[in-house]
């Protein structure tokens, strides 16, 4: 009998033959294991995504919602309100609007390479990739600057979960209510001497004369925090992982930086970091001969839809030529990513410097630890050889 | 399923028959119709998406949600009166036959 339990070690380490099996004879999945539907193929993802009043995200859209959210962020509330709260902070996200942290990303990066300066071999992880990331999620939000190992470690433990309980554990709950007291803080903070800076201005809008709830903007805060630290990061890690396990993209990406974003693209693709997210059913509907009721979760694997040979084919393949527009590394329709140019533009500063500063880093054989995560798939750990 | 004409800056058309509830946007990178970008995912966030619709069909699609008439300041090529971002247009039957622009750039 067939299973997928997106809480189990295995899936977290390698989702992809279960994915092929879904895509090919299960596509509307009935999961027992955590009684939820799971979708896979892109086509039908694409569609749900394109259909928020059937595939609602006002109930969370995380597979293991963490408490409180529903109903109070961008990415756990559905039109209309989900679109005035977007539109409040798109504007500051733009990729126009994001050449004033060009510079600073560059020199963070740097500062970080040249640490590494004489050393022979690193973790990716914990040296590099979570250290650039605090320190732009610090720029872009005008964080202050102590605690900043807690704040990262929090972010990322709060998106785990436990695979024996299959739920979130008591560290899990602990790290998003310390997130939340950090949040609380800088949110009275801002109140009381605003700044430029994304959080003051989200803090202080209004919709039609309103302000937007304590909890609206708590959560909104906190989610922000999580998704620049974590999500970052975890694709940063799946990145480098590409290059190093195909040394013929790391000479090519060398050879001719110009390529570097398309790398990206296949990257976000082919190692989707984001590999589920979660909607509820509003109107009953019928897929694949499965009927999906009103309450009913599902699961929509965007690292599934991601190797679908109908949409992008030889799907299983690394293909620095692909050019894979319409992938859904960062999802699709009203939730899709806000962060997508943030995160295109730390990819490329990183590997730009990168590989400039150190053109030959390579593979370093090791058993990879992964995240335990319904939602998330990146290693905890990535040695490399500079 | 209703057929959707891209006609790109050099003239170039090409027809594609779009599942019901598909956008036009989807359409066009799904199938390698150069042109049109979809950065942001269809999240009404980039404008790479833009395109001209045939004035014809203009008055026949759902009107502009306030997102994306902001949006639409922020192409890349000249804004005319009959702009649109084709991740906001969904296929329907009543479109059949719709003839889409691509402008000259979208970055
Ligand atoms: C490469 C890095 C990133 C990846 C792969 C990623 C991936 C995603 C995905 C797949 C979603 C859709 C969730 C859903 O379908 O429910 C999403 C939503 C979101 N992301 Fe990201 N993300 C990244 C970076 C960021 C950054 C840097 C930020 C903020 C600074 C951010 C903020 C958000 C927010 C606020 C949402 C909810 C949007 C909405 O529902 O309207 N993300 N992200
Ligand atoms: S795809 Fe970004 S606005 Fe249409």
């Amino acid at each position: 009998m067939f299973k997928f339990d997106p809480y189990s070690p295995e899936i977290d380490a390698d989702p992809f033959p279960a994915y092929a099996t879904l895509r090919a004879e299960y596509p509307c999945f009935w999961s027992e294991d955590i009684e939820m539907w799971v979708l896979s193929r892109h086509k039908d993802i694409v569609m749900a995504l394109n259909d928020w009043e059937t595939f609602s995200s006002a109930k969370g859209n995380l597979v293991s919602e963490l408490p409180g959210r529903q109903g109070s962020t961008l990415g756990t509330t559905d039109p209309p309100r989900h679109d005035r709260l977007r539109a409040l902070i798109q504007k500051a996200v733009t990729k126009r609007a994001l050449t004033h942290i060009l510079e600073p990303a560059r020199a963070t990066m740097r500062k970080h390479l040249d640490a590494l300066k004489g050393r022979e071999q690193f973790d990716y992880v914990s040296e590099l990739s979570s250290r650039y990331t605090v320190d732009l999620i610090v720029y872009l939000f005008d964080l202050p600057n102590e605690n900043l190992q807690t704040v990262r470690d929090k972010a990322v433990l709060m998106v785990q979960t436990d695979p024996k309980t299959k739920q979130k554990g008591p560290e899990h709950i602990e790290a998003f209510e310390w997130m939340q007291d950090y949040a609380a803080k800088l949110v009275e903070e801002r109140k009381r001497n605003p700044g430029e800076d994304l959080l003051s201005q989200f803090i202080l809008s209004e919709i039609d004369g309103e302000k937007l709830t304590d909890k609206e903007i708590l959560l909104t805060v906190t989610t922000l925090i999580m998704a620049g630290i974590e999500s970052l990061s975890g694709f940063l890690t799946m990145l480098v992982k590409n290059i190093t396990d195909y040394p013929e993209v790391r000479d090519a990406l060398v050879a001719d930086p110009s390529l570097i974003p398309d790398a990206i693209e296949e990257s976000l693709r082919f190692n989707t970091s984001a590999q589920r997210f979660r909607r509820c059913i509003n109107k009953e509907t019928t897929l694949h001969g499965q009927t999906m009721k009103p309450g009913d979760f599902v699961i929509l694997a965007y690292g599934a839809a991601n190797r679908d040979d109908e949409a992008f084919p030889n799907a299983d393949v690394y293909d620095l030529a692909r050019k894979p527009k319409g992938h859904l590394g960062f999802g699709g329709g009203v939730h899709a990513c806000l962060g997508t140019s943030i995160a295109r533009l730390a990819c490329k500063v990183l590997l730009e410097e990168l590989l400039i500063a150190f053109p030959n880093i390579s593979k370093v054989e090791q058993e990879l630890r992964w995240m335990s995560s319904t939602n998330f798939r990146s290693p905890l750990e990535l040695q490399i050889k500079i | 399923m209703p057929t959707v004409t891209y006609v790109d800056f050099q003239g170039q058309s090409t027809e594609l028959d779009l599942a019901e509830g598909m956008t036009i946007m989807q359409g066009a990178v799904m199938n390698g119709v150069e042109g049109i970008e979809g950065e942001c995912s269809g999240s009404c966030a980039c404008a790479t998406c833009h395109c001209y619709v045939d004035d014809a069909w203009l008055a026949k699609l759902p009107e502009m949600s306030e997102n994306e008439e902001e949006m639409l300041e922020d192409t890349a090529s000249e804004r005319k009166t009959n702009s649109r971002l084709s991740c906001q247009i969904k296929a329907t039957a009543t479109m059949n036959g719709i003839v889409i622009h691509m402008p000259e750039e979208q970055e």
